[in-house]
């Protein structure tokens, strides 16, 4: 398998805080209401306890990108390492790749007027350095894995309350919450 | 409820509505010589068009820029449409431009072609993964209805009488499928995926959904009536299209409002 680096949601781990989601505004200073990084809370039906579980998601820079095929100037690309790039400078903001992402990664900046997402923080990648959002996680909730030297485990592609689309196949992988002991007295 | 898209209603109704127009001039060719005022009809298949694209450039960031539009025609359908589009533009204001009272069919016959790619690549285009409801052939069998259902009716103000019944049948059978298509889908998705189920509820409550059904029924009562299409008519069944297209790009559900909850 060739490289593909990807997000590892340790939702055991994560505890909702959203200081992921804001390094990322810190970093890049998203226009006002242009989020690249959402924190969900997973809804009763999926973990019915008392304590909450969480799952930060952004870009997955999927294996086939749906935001890739769609756009119609070419304004992504796909690096060797994976890493799903969108040029603001190229995108005509047609809106086609927003429709089309399953997870509703791009969004659409309105000063620009054009669209934007994650961009794995590529540039600190390049560096050596971890994404913002990974290395400011107070939990390690959220990690860097590469899929093609990662170790089976306990993690899985499409748990409950994520969009599951195989054509898309994106890298995200998640460690699902545990059940918490119960205490009966 | 997402945007209504308004230039993507336009540009989509009114591109079907000329492509239907183009493919009723086909028909009538196989049907024998009927007559009819072919520059005219022309004018009106390049004016359709025409303002479509126009309506399109209006739902882009930077319209300016939109000539890069063919960079991606390897994989992307949208590129693929704006070449389909832009092809069956000119072939239409072509045969406005040169043509006589009589047609050609090598034009007619160029543009049912490029007509009904632009209509599969649209098809695709509006068939995205995140939009599971319609992530399938549903969006070309839609715009096809449209088309024919438009072509139809609009094929009505230029065809020679002798034709007139031919465009009445065809304008009813369009209709009685669409009016089909449209009421059973809806309730199909009802029964599937937590995000159809969701689609299903938000088109069957959207008043505009209704609309569009009312409006192709009462075209259909007045062909029961008249037996032959009035002027107006082809009016009429374009407000129903355009309402069915709102509802379309606003009522589809996106798989993104869901995350964290169950699909
Ligand atoms: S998550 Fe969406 S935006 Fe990111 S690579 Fe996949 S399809 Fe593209
Ligand atoms: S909004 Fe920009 S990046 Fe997205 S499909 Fe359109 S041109 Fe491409």
């Amino acid at each position: 398998m060739k490289k593909q680096y990807a997000f590892l949601v340790d939702s055991e781990k994560c505890i909702g805080c959203f200081t992921c989601a804001m390094a990322c505004r810190n970093y890049y200073h998203q226009e006002k209401g242009v989020v690249w990084r959402h924190v969900y809370p997973l809804n009763e039906e999926i973990y019915p306890h008392r304590e909450r579980a969480f799952f930060s998601l952004a870009c997955n820079h999927c294996e086939n990108p749906a935001c890739l095929n769609v756009c119609l100037v070419e304004a992504y690309t796909k690096r060797e390492d994976g890493v799903v790039v969108h040029h603001q400078e190229k995108c005509i903001g047609c809106g086609n790749c927003i429709r089309s992402c399953p997870y509703g990664a791009p969004v659409y900046n309105p000063v620009e007027k054009r669209a934007e997402k994650c961009s794995f923080c590529h540039e600190r990648l390049d560096a050596g350095l971890l994404p913002a959002c990974v290395q400011s996680c107070p939990t390690g909730a959220l990690k860097l894995i590469d899929l093609a030297t990662m170790e089976p485990g306990n993690h899985v592609q499409f748990p409950p309350g994520f969009p599951k689309n195989d054509k898309v196949n994106s890298s995200t992988r998640f460690i699902m919450p545990k059940v918490p002991t119960m205490v009966r007295r | 409820m997402q945007s209504m898209e308004l230039p993507l209603v336009l540009f989509t109704v009114l591109s079907q509505a000329a492509i239907g127009l183009v493919l009723m001039n086909a028909v009538r060719l196989h049907a024998g010589p009927g007559g009819g005022n072919a520059r005219k009809e022309w004018t009106l298949v390049a004016a359709l068009m025409g303002v479509g694209i126009a309506a399109s450039l209006f739902h882009l960031g930077h319209p300016l820029e939109s000539y890069r539009a063919l960079a991606h025609l390897e994989k992307a359908w949208l590129s693929r449409e704006v070449l389909a589009a832009g092809i069956f533009f000119a072939l239409a204001a072509f045969a406005a431009f040169t043509g006589r009272e009589k047609g050609s069919p090598v034009l007619v016959w160029a543009s049912v072609l490029t007509g009904l790619l632009a209509l599969l690549a649209s098809g695709m285009t509006y068939a995205p993964p995140a939009l599971p409801a319609v992530n399938n052939a549903l969006p070309t069998v839609f715009f096809l209805i449209s088309a024919v259902v438009l072509g139809a009716g609009f094929a009505s103000w230029f065809a020679a009488d002798g034709n007139q019944p031919l465009l009445a049948r065809i304008f009813v059978t369009a209709l009685v499928v669409g009016l089909v298509v449209r009421l059973t889908v809806p309730c199909a998705w009802l029964s599937g995926s937590e995000i159809m189920r969701q689609t299903g509820m938000a088109w069957l409550g959207a008043p505009l959904y209704w609309i569009h059904i009312a409006l192709m029924a009462a075209c259909l009562g007045v062909l029961w009536k008249n037996r032959a299409i009035p002027v107006w008519l082809p009016i009429l069944a374009l407000a129903g299209e355009l309402a069915g297209r709102a509802v379309f790009f606003s009522e589809t559900i996106h798989t993104a409002v869901n995350i964290g909850a169950p699909y």
